[in-house]
């Protein structure tokens, strides 16, 4: 009796399961085949339902909070590193001897760049998303005081007297200079368009400001990217100087002597139809060099080979003799050793018009290259010993720093600054965010057009069916899991389709992701890109008066005569709070003629004015001009009765829109992780 | 006693059963670290590029096996079946062994598979005419070469892929030129020797092409005289290897190295200090090559060590008198090639092809552009016909759309309608290829330049030039 109820027992619940289990998974099979756009997708739950959680205890349970070291500094002699630790807010104090974290120094918010006072005493610490740079008195480990700044300050260098200190505010392209005697701001110019690099010349009069951006023009026009060169005496703007064809001039230096100064820098080809990828079709890396001496010339350099491109430099340091630089490509997980008298032979013996074509050549990195080093995941930030001997470099991805041995051009050394153990699926995802493995020979990958997973202000001609035509402006990533479908044209319904099979044949032009590797990617889209602050224009959710009017011209129902705005035609209807979108597709009448037709999905607004050029081709250089230039029927919203006091202000209230993180103040998502 | 007997006939099953998996397990392993080899009883003779003669279908060859611990008690011919076969190639997890062969004398050559572990072929291609030089792609197709006798693209050997069990065959090339030797580079392109066959025999070169037959571009060309033979593979350090004649003495073979990342700037020739001749080579994970080499012309080949950083042979691994050993390849699992997307739509008709500026030639040194005048008018010639004549736009561009699969030459044309460059090599886009050039005849090593090319701000010219308009099925918008 009893072994036939339990025999009963599990004949109903194996029927039972049974009963579920059929129909489950085919109702599971469908749902996973619309979420990744494939039909044979493993049916992972925890792919999309646990490692994609933005917060909670899951969230907790699946991802880790990492170091991130960005950018170092290296003590006089040689007895210490300061490390910043981008994303646990932090100056790692190390001991290269024992390889030992010595002091963990909480700084700001998203610290950037550290250097170090010529006496040693001091320590300063950027503090990209606080506005702010910390002041840390080495011997005691301590923040001493906190200096203001412009919108996020990024590099910094010191004058030749010690006296001040310049800040290269990077979101507000702002070069403050501040008395280190008061410590307060003295002084501040417009830099660049994102400008972070800077770099003082040998003789102390001469200091460089790289931008990463490029400057706002019309699409077709010759790209240019401002190298600001400041007086150091008189503390005034000597020159903009525009380098053409390049961007994303992340840091400079100059040699020893001071004949060249030399900055890592891309050479996109967004103006091209970017119909492949073979023989450099859509980005290539390098460096621009410019002769210090009256009419000095600037050439570009590539650091690829006609079939390995080395993507995304970023740090450049050169050896005290003057003889090396070392440049990290963290798209490539690289640092490539170049021979600088290879350089200057190049600048005797090449005419100008040698000199014009080295800049579009794979082939000419053979003369000067002379090593690629690899390291680990993302090396970022370089520093050299005082002697020169030893190359520090810092891998964003792995937690670690490497040592290089900068004669016999080995690694001998690898620092642990004591991350998690666990690679966590969203970290994973990150780093295949920042790795060139997954395009043709890795010659870009996610990070090189979505620069800090935002956007890299480009427009590029997708050439999706037709050569010329249907023109991209490049979307920022921050936070977009919350906010699909994604492109343009709103046809790819998750972030799996976005980065799927399309993705391969479109843009990478190799092997798709294979589904882990998605999985990955995804949830690290998902869970790991927040915004910034808004510290620029709203940095407290206090809107001023005039952003005050331009909400209510934004919320507002009738127009400037009394007359009821079609609700279809209300800025708030398409771009209604947290993220400012429907998510809905929408028709607002700029399409252009070599467009397709199509209705564009509503983007999202937050931090909108971080995202210049506007519309989907890019062809607006302000928001004003998405109306007084592109929005003079009305069909992008009512907006032709305004004054243009009411458009100021409307502008002014979309410049103070931020991301919903800071409007519900949780704190925990106000820093990236993974 | 009941659960004794159950117990032991338990014990018994699980007894085999572990036996099987143990000697099953025995057996494959003895299979990895195997060499396998062509062997010829003839000389190698002369070559012909056309028909393949004297280099691709050899009399009598056979594939064999060996322990290269222990060569000699260890050979073992594979190919016993057949009257010839030849070309080994080992799959990507190192269980199967792909090759041509000719089953009876007369029979063309077909592309067989045959499985390591019991040694059983099964015939992937049945074509009338003969198929050689197969390769595995990524993911269950392999690439070969076929002979097309009677085509209108002149004689000679087209590329083509298909499914392992001979399905759904695609040919990849469509111009007069005649392809030999394909390797699959890690990249996931088809590395093959490629010669143009018509109007005139050309020098034969490394070609790259993606598995779709679109993006074919020259990947290496010897210098003036010079001849490939064999495949070029890749090692393990990033660098291809291959056997290459020169002029001086057509009948030898150097042991070539180039970098993959700079194929044509990178030519090192390992066997300068050997004197003799190679026939083959294949990398090994170690880094040493197995070479084909006989020290003079009356020697047999044998099959050798090489040290490449030496660039000294090593020991001889297996001679014999009366047989060349030609082509080595070595079993166990590799690294499989990136499977690349294809842009292929067999529903599209043309392919459209940009370049951004004729006037950009080669140069002979960096910076020095030549001295010819510039052009203003590009001629598209086809195998038998000129297809068209079209205006560039201001800034030297042109934008076309070529019917697919179909061969062309593009010429320059300057203002008083004199050729002033060209023409080119043969072209040929797949259905839906996009195509771009920097220049007419550039350096290959050059990129474009960041630019909108004004000819692309208009619709491109249909080629042939006599067709209006060509109805396309509709391409969906990424």
């Amino acid at each position: 009796m009893k072994k036939s109820r339990i025999i009963s027992v599990i004949v109903f619940f194996s029927v039972l399961g049974l009963i579920i289990y059929f129909p489950g998974r085919k109702w599971a099979r469908g749902h996973v085949n619309y979420m990744t756009a494939v039909e044979d997708h493993p049916l992972n739950c925890l792919s999309c339902h646990v490692y994609t959680q933005k917060s909670g205890f899951i969230s907790k349970l699946v991802n880790r909070k990492y170091l991130s070291p960005f950018n170092l500094a290296v003590s006089r002699d040689g007895s210490r590193l300061y490390v910043v630790a981008q994303e646990s807010n932090a100056l790692l104090v190390v001991d290269p001897e024992t390889h030992k974290v010595l002091n963990k120094i909480k700084v700001g918010n998203l610290p950037h760049s550290v250097i170090l006072s010529s006496d040693g005493q001091k320590a300063y610490v950027s503090n990209e998303w606080s506005d702010n740079v910390s002041v840390i008195d080495l011997a005691s480990s301590k923040v001493v005081d906190t200096l203001n700044t412009g919108d996020g300050p990024a590099g910094l260098s010191l004058s030749a007297d010690g006296k001040f200190l310049y800040v290269v505010d990077s979101y507000s392209s702002n070069i403050s200079i501040i008395d280190l005697n008061t410590g307060e701001e003295r002084k501040r110019f417009n830099a660049g368009n994102n400008p972070t690099g800077t770099e003082l010349s040998p003789d102390g009069k001469t200091l460089y400001v790289t931008s990463r951006r490029a400057l706002i023009e019309p699409y077709g026009e010759t790209l240019k990217s401002e190298l600001t060169v400041v007086d150091e005496n008189t503390q005034r703007i000597r020159e903009r100087r525009n380098i053409e064809s390049a961007y994303m001039m992340e840091n400079v230096a100059f040699t020893p002597t001071g004949d060249l100064a030399m900055a890592t820098m891309i050479r996109p080809k967004n103006l091209v139809p970017s119909i492949q990828v073979e023989q450099g079709w859509m980005m290539t890396y390098g460096m621009t060099i410019i002769e210090q001496k009256e009419n000095g010339r600037v050439i570009q350099l590539l650091l690829d080979e006609p079939n390995a491109y080395y993507s995304d430099p970023f740090d450049i340091v050169i050896t005290p003799n003057g003889k090396k630089a070392f440049i990290s490509s963290s798209g490539v997980n690289t640092i490539s050793v170049v021979d600088i008298d290879s350089i200057r032979t190049l600048f005797a013996k090449s005419t100008p018009e040698q000199l014009a074509n080295y800049s579009n050549n794979l082939g000419i990195s053979a003369r000067y290259v002379t090593k690629r080093i690899k390291t680990g995941a993302a090396p970022k930030g370089l520093a050299l010993s005082s002697d020169g001997k030893l190359l520090y470099v810092a891998e964003q991805l792995e937690d670690r720093i490497s040592v290089i041995n900068t004669e016999s051009l080995e690694t001998v050394g690898s620092i642990d600054l004591g991350g998690p153990r666990t690679i966590t699926v969203a970290r994973q995802g990150r780093r295949l965010f920042n790795n060139s493995g997954h395009t043709f020979q890795t010659q870009f990958d996610c990070y090189t057009c979505h620069p800090d997973m935002h956007e890299d202000g480009l427009v590029y001609n997708m050439a999706s069916k037709d050569m010329g035509r249907n023109l991209t402006n490049t979307q920022s990533l921050r936070d977009i899991g919350d906010t699909p479908p994604y492109k343009w044209n709103g046809k790819n319904q998750t972030v799996y389709k976005q980065d799927g099979m399309r993705f391969s044949t479109v843009l990478t032009r190799t092997e798709q992701f294979n589904y882990k590797d998605l999985d990955a990617l995804t949830a690290y889209i998902i869970t790991g890109i927040p915004y910034p602050p808004n510290l620029q224009y709203n940095p407290n959710g206090e809107l001023t008066e005039s952003q005050l009017r331009g909400k209510a011209l934004f919320e507002r129902t009738k127009d400037n005569l009394g007359n009821d705005i079609l609700e279809n035609n209300r800025c708030i209807t398409c771009h209604r709070p947290p993220y400012y979108t429907n998510l809905k597709m929408a028709y607002v009448k700029t399409l252009a003629v070599t467009d397709d037709s199509m209705l564009f999905d509503t983007p999202h607004l937050n931090n909108i004015y971080a995202s210049p050029p506007y519309l989907h081709d890019g062809r607006a250089a302000t928001l004003e001009e998405i109306w007084t230039k592109y929005g003079k029927e009305d069909k992008h919203g009512r907006v032709n009765d305004m004054s243009k006091n009411q458009l100021n202000d409307l502008v002014d209230y979309l410049k103070s829109l931020r991301a919903p993180a800071y409007e519900n103040n949780i704190p925990k998502k106000l820093h990236a992780k993974n | 006693m009941n659960k004794l007997r159950a117990t032991i006939g338990l014990s018994f099953i699980m007894a085999i059963g572990f036996s099987c998996i143990f000697f099953s397990s025995c057996r494959k392993k003895t299979r990895d670290g195997m060499i396998i080899f062509t062997r010829f009883p003839k000389k190698v003779q002369n070559i012909n590029y056309v028909t393949g003669d004297s280099l691709r279908y050899i009399p009598q060859a056979q594939i064999v096996a060996l322990d290269p611990d222990k060569p000699e008690s260890s050979l073992k011919v594979l190919t016993s079946d057949y009257y010839s076969a030849r070309a080994p190639q080992i799959s990507y997890d190192g269980k199967y062994l792909l090759f041509a062969a000719q089953q009876k004398q007369n029979d063309p050559w077909q592309i067989w598979e045959m499985d390591l572990n019991n040694l059983k072929s099964r015939q992937v291609t049945s074509s009338k005419e003969n198929c050689t030089d197969p390769a595995y792609l990524p993911l269950g197709r392999l690439v070969f070469s076929k002979f097309s006798a009677n085509d209108t693209l002149k004689a000679g050997h087209s590329l083509y892929t298909c499914n392992m069990d001979g399905s759904n065959m695609k040919r990849i090339t469509f111009n007069p030129h005649t392809y030999f030797a394909s390797n699959v580079l890690s990249d996931g392109r088809v590395l093959t020797i490629g010669s143009q066959v018509f109007p005139e025999q050309g020098s034969p070169m490394y070609m790259v092409l993606r598995p779709d037959g679109t993006k074919s571009e020259l990947f290496y060309k010897g210098a003036e005289g010079s001849n490939l033979s064999g495949p070029g593979l890749e090692t393990n350090n990033g660098k291809i290897v291959f056997i290459e004649s020169d002029k001086s003495n057509p009948g030898e073979g150097n042991l070539i190295s180039i970098n993959y990342n700079r194929p044509l700037h990178s030519r090192v020739n390992l066997s300068s200090e050997v004197k003799g001749d190679f026939h083959s080579v294949f990398p090994q994970q170690s880094g040493r090559l197995l070479v084909s080499y006989r020290k003079s012309e009356s020697d047999r080949y044998a099959l050798y060590e090489f040290d490449p950083e030496k660039k000294a042979l090593g020991r001889v691994i297996y001679s014999n008198n009366d047989y060349d050993v030609l082509e080595v390849v070595l079993t166990g699992k590799h690294e499989r090639p990136k499977k690349l997307p294809s842009e292929v739509d067999m529903g599209v008709k043309t392919g459209l092809l940009m370049c951004q500026d004729i006037n950009v030639l080669e140069m002979k040194h960096v910076g020095i552009t030549s001295s010819i005048p510039k052009s203003s008018r590009i001629e598209i010639v086809g195998i038998d016909s000129t297809l068209g004549s079209v205006e560039v736009s201001e800034d030297g561009s042109f934008y076309l759309k070529v019917m697919a699969d179909k061969p062309f030459k593009i010429q320059t044309v300057d203002k008083a309608g004199h050729v002033s460059h060209g023409p080119c090599g043969w072209i040929w886009l797949r259905p839906n290829e996009r195509r771009g050039c920097v220049g007419c005849h550039e350096d290959p090593e050059m990129v474009p330049g960041n630019r909108v090319p004004l000819a692309v701000k208009t619709s491109p010219v249909i080629i042939p030039m006599h067709i209006n308009k060509v109805v396309e099925k509709k391409v969906s918008l990424e």
